[in-house]
């Protein structure tokens, strides 16, 4: 009898629309709006590949050892160097880096022996030609220009 | 001028053209109410980009909408491909005929206006049909069967609950029902001691399967037939189809309104008392406090643009609200008010519904029609027709 | 109830089309067949004969990479196949190398893979739960569902940095340690959830409509869920108390205490309601997972270079699907020579005819989303 009584009162049904309508509360909203609001990005986040360099002399903290290229799933990076014959050291040359085949593993970044070679927060890796995905020296060193929204 | 007006063709004449030129932009409003509505129950924001806070949405839709290519599928059946969406569109504008918006705002008090009002929603449903069928695709012709089955299953409940509402006012007229409630002092869903409930429920679910929404939206089943009988339609016959269920939804919700709650009439429209803060003091500081909120907006808005429009509506909702506090635009204004108000909360309901429930299964559809409202309507119509015999005398 | 207890007739192949018969094209480009998914329904009216699924729009031959792949590398490549759960593929992948290897897990880094795997079981089921739902045509739960994977995805991304295919695990072991917040996290995850799992009862559990839309539907009775090889909540809600953290613990699962949710007659309500139970034992699993997380190193004894001895491993874990596995074969150089992947949507989706004959098309979708498939697994 009860259960008849529920059902014609509808109350499961009122239940639902009871659970939505108190949903309608403004602090509930949890819509972020990307380009006026940016989200933080965790701390470890793995996006936009960067080539340190030493922050006084700005000199490269590549030793061209290779192991990134080897370690990469996609074979996706290229390093170039040739043998220094003062300090018998190996000097980076070019460093190429192709984002557009890059799914940010983080085994390049792993396998880096001198923590040259890191994986930044930077997520915003549009461009507007397939070539401005492949990235050289200097464009993983200095980082990608900043790109400002209005909306 | 006078002259003109009193000639009783003109004012009819003139309410149609606004209706039919205003309308599309009623409804270009109510489909931002819903996406925004919707946003809400759903803990988003909805359209936020065009205009403040989304409030010019609805003309970038239109215009979008009318600049887009015109696609007839080659092998659908062109004539009727094209008629099916102005069929449907002119059905459902017809209806809005006999809507007794106010007191004095309406186009023809005919004493048939709810038989007028089902029958053209029942041509409505051939619009529907008609389009899914010509377009030759599998999708469409299940939604356009669907709806078919859909549409003649729940005239007959929607049907019963009409009856009752008329057997309870005595009349076919829309203004002659309003006026039966005004004489007996209470909304026709609470007459009969109550029992009048019992048709009102039947009304909103039957008129929500009659107007293809959520649960009932079975012909344009979106996860099931891509898009239903309109798979195949772009542009601006597309949003033909939009208006017509757009304005289905208008006449459904201003049908029940009327029958079931006083139409135009405010709350109590017998207590003399409440005339004041009803008539004038509710629609007055409704209107002050959106203005308001408006203001809020035009300081938080970053964009010269977006601050101009926002300022604007803030003039714009204060001038209404003055209007009210005014007696000779008031008493002009405030059947309108009423009814429109009235009619937000049935569209708010019929969206809420929406962001709740799951969709009905085809079958499930024809069993709740046909095992449990039509009974319970016949059920309800009699028990009404008996209480109303020995109550009334 | 039961409205599909129609008797299906046996679908004459290949023979002319009968006249009341009607062949429709579902997909690949179609609002609910969850990706690109092609069933072919022969219908009569509504009524569904049979169902032929066309697969493989997404196949990428991930297999045949593994053999161009060193072991390390091939690891990223197991996320992009159940991307839903990938940090469940992470684990079975990493666990059938360190069985080739011989190598012992660290108990840290075990507990530290249960607790991730657990709240990836819980971000799949919470987006079956979103889709499952928009398919029977409730369009709120799949923002609510997004609401709270967002906080799971939250986890992922401050442990290593990424949300969806996370590679979060290394062969050996793990490569990041957990950070500051981690525990607290988990453990807020966990209230959040089993609050929030109210709120889904609430909208759909007692809700009529959804119980008559699930209820009787897709009926797969436990024998034909062993015929065809189904595991997963499937096989629960069969009857079958078949769980692979059960029957043949790994990674340490049989130190934490959590019950096998069962029903009866393997219909889409029953399906719905093991899922929902198992997200309330998953919290439960992280719950003591996290407050015995042992201190201790992360990674066991493996060198840089990943050169199993020659063999071969198989090991399925119970994947949020079902039961995952991965074959791998090792010719003892730096690549392996095969692996294969039992993938439990592709094994699970073979009964989408059995479960759809005679029921109606609003029910292919339902059974469609009720089986949880990612074709990013099923087409490999």
């Amino acid at each position: 009898m009860a259960s008849l009584i529920k059902t014609f009162l509808l109350t499961d049904l009122l239940k639902g629309l009871w659970t939505t309508f108190k949903n309608q509360k403004p602090s509930k909203v949890i819509t972020e709006q990307y380009p006026l609001n940016r989200p933080p990005v965790a701390e470890r986040y793995r996006g936009a590949p960067r080539l340190n360099t030493h922050p006084e002399t700005s000199e490269t903290l590549c030793i061209s050892c290779n192991l990134c290229a080897l370690a990469c799933p996609e074979q996706l990076i290229v390093v170039t160097s040739e043998r220094n014959p003062e300090t018998k050291r190996k000097d980076l040359t070019t460093f190429t880096y192709d984002v557009s085949r890059c799914m940010f593993c983080g085994l390049c970044e792993d396998a880096c022996p001198v923590d040259a070679l890191e994986l930044t927060q930077d997520f915003e890796l549009a461009t507007y030609t397939r070539e401005g995905q492949i990235w050289d020296r200097q464009m993983l060193e200095e980082g990608p220009l900043p790109v400002r929204y209005t909306h | 001028m006078e002259q003109l007006l009193a000639n009783p063709y003109v004012p009819p004449l003139i309410l149609t053209a606004v209706i039919i030129l205003v309308f599309p932009l009623i409804a270009g409003y109510i489909v931002l109410a819903e996406r925004k509505v919707l946003a809400d129950l759903q803990v988003r924001l909805g359209p936020m980009r065009v205009g403040p806070y989304g409030v010019l949405q609805p003309l970038a839709d239109a215009l979008k909408l009318m600049l887009k290519e015109d696609v007839i599928p080659s092998q659908s059946d062109k004539w009727i491909f094209w008629l099916a969406p102005v069929l449907s569109t002119f059905t459902a504008l017809s209806a809005f005929a006999v809507l007794p918006l106010s007191d004095r705002f309406f186009v023809a008090d005919v004493n048939i206006g709810i038989l007028f009002i089902l029958a053209m929603s029942s041509i409505g449903a051939l619009g529907l049909i008609l389009g899914g069928w010509s377009a030759n695709s599998k999708y469409s012709l299940m939604g356009s069967l669907r709806a078919a089955a859909q549409m003649v299953s729940y005239e007959v409940p929607l049907g019963f609950a009409t009856v009752t509402a008329i057997m309870c006012a005595g009349t076919l007229s829309m203004q002659g029902v309003i006026a039966s409630q005004l004489e007996r002092g209470v909304w026709g869903a609470f007459d009969n001691y109550g029992l009048m409930l019992i048709p009102t429920v039947l009304f909103i679910i039957a008129g929500t399967a009659e107007t293809n929404r959520a649960p009932f939206d079975l012909p344009e089943a979106e996860s099931e037939l891509v898009a239903g009988f309109h798979t195949e339609y772009s542009g601006f016959r597309w949003a033909l189809f939009f208006l017509a269920e757009y304005a289905a939804i208008v006449v459904i919700s201003s049908l029940c309104v009327t029958l079931f709650f006083g139409g135009w009439l405010r709350p109590f429209p017998n207590v003399a008392a409440l005339e004041m803060p009803l008539n004038t003091a509710f629609p007055a500081a409704l209107f002050a406090l959106i203005a308001l909120g408006c203001s809020k907006g035009v300081f938080r808005q970053a964009l010269a643009g977006f601050r101009l429009v926002m300022a604007a509506l803030t003039g714009l909702f204060l001038l209404v609200a003055a209007a009210f506090a005014l007696p000779a635009a008031n008493e002009l204004m405030i059947g309108l008010f009423w009814f429109g108000f009235k009619l937000a909360v049935m569209v708010y309901m019929f969206i809420w519904y929406r962001g709740t429930f799951p969709r009905f299964r085809y079958d499930q559809l024809m069993d709740v029609g046909w095992k449990w409202l039509i009974p319970i309507s016949m059920f309800g119509l009699i028990l009404n027709g008996v209480v109303q015999l020995f109550a009334r005398g | 109830m039961a409205e599909t207890t129609l008797a299906p007739p046996e679908v004459q192949a290949e023979t002319l089309l009968d006249s009341n018969e009607l062949v429709l094209n579902m997909g690949p480009q179609h609002p609910s067949t969850h990706g690109v998914l092609r069933v072919i329904l022969k219908l009569d009216g509504e009524t569904v004969l049979g169902t032929d699924c066309v697969i493989g729009y997404l196949h990428r031959g991930v297999e045949k990479i593994a053999e161009n792949r060193t072991f390390q590398q091939f690891a990223p490549y197991v996320d992009r196949m159940d991307y839903v759960a990938a940090v469940s593929n992470g684990l079975g992948y990493c666990m059938a190398v360190e069985r080739l290897l011989d190598v012992e897990v660290p108990p840290r880094a075990q507990a530290v893979r249960v607790i991730l795997t657990e709240i990836n079981r819980i971000a799949s089921h919470l987006l079956w739960l979103g889709t499952h739902a928009l398919d029977i045509g409730a369009i709120t739960p799949v923002f609510l569902c997004f609401r709270e994977r967002e906080e799971a995805l939250k986890i992922f991304e401050n442990y290593c940095g990424a949300r969806l295919t996370t590679h979060a695990f290394r062969i050996g072991g793990l490569q990041y340690e957990t950070y500051d917040t981690f525990e607290k996290e988990c453990l807020d995850f966990c209230d959040l959830m089993e609050q929030k799992l109210k709120e889904y009862h609430d909208l759909l559990t007692g809700n009529r409509i959804w119980v008559r839309r699930t209820k009787g539907v897709g009926i797969l009775n436990a024998a034909d869920c062993k015929d065809y090889g189904v595991t997963g909540p499937l096989i629960r809600a069969a009857g079958v108390e078949w769980d692979l953290r059960k029957a043949q613990p790994y990674c340490g699962y049989e130190n934490y205490d959590f019950d096998i949710p069962t029903a009866e007659t393997g219909d889409t309500f029953d399906r719905y309601m093991v899922r929902m139970e198992e997200m309330v034992q998953s919290c439960r699993i992280i719950r003591q997972a996290v407050d015995a997380l042992p201190e201790g190193p992360i990674k066991g004894k493996v060198g840089k270079v990943i050169k199993p001895p020659p063999g071969e491993a198989y090991v399925s874990i119970e994947a949020p699907k079902g039961e995952l596995g991965y074959y791998i074969v090792s010719d003892g150089s730096l690549n392996p020579y095969r692996v294969r992947v039992r993938p439990p949507s592709f094994v699970n989706l073979g009964a989408l005819d059995k479960m759809c004959r005679g029921s109606l098309v609003a029910d292919v979708v339902a059974i469609i989303g009720t089986i949880d498939i990612v074709l990013g697994e099923v087409d490999r």
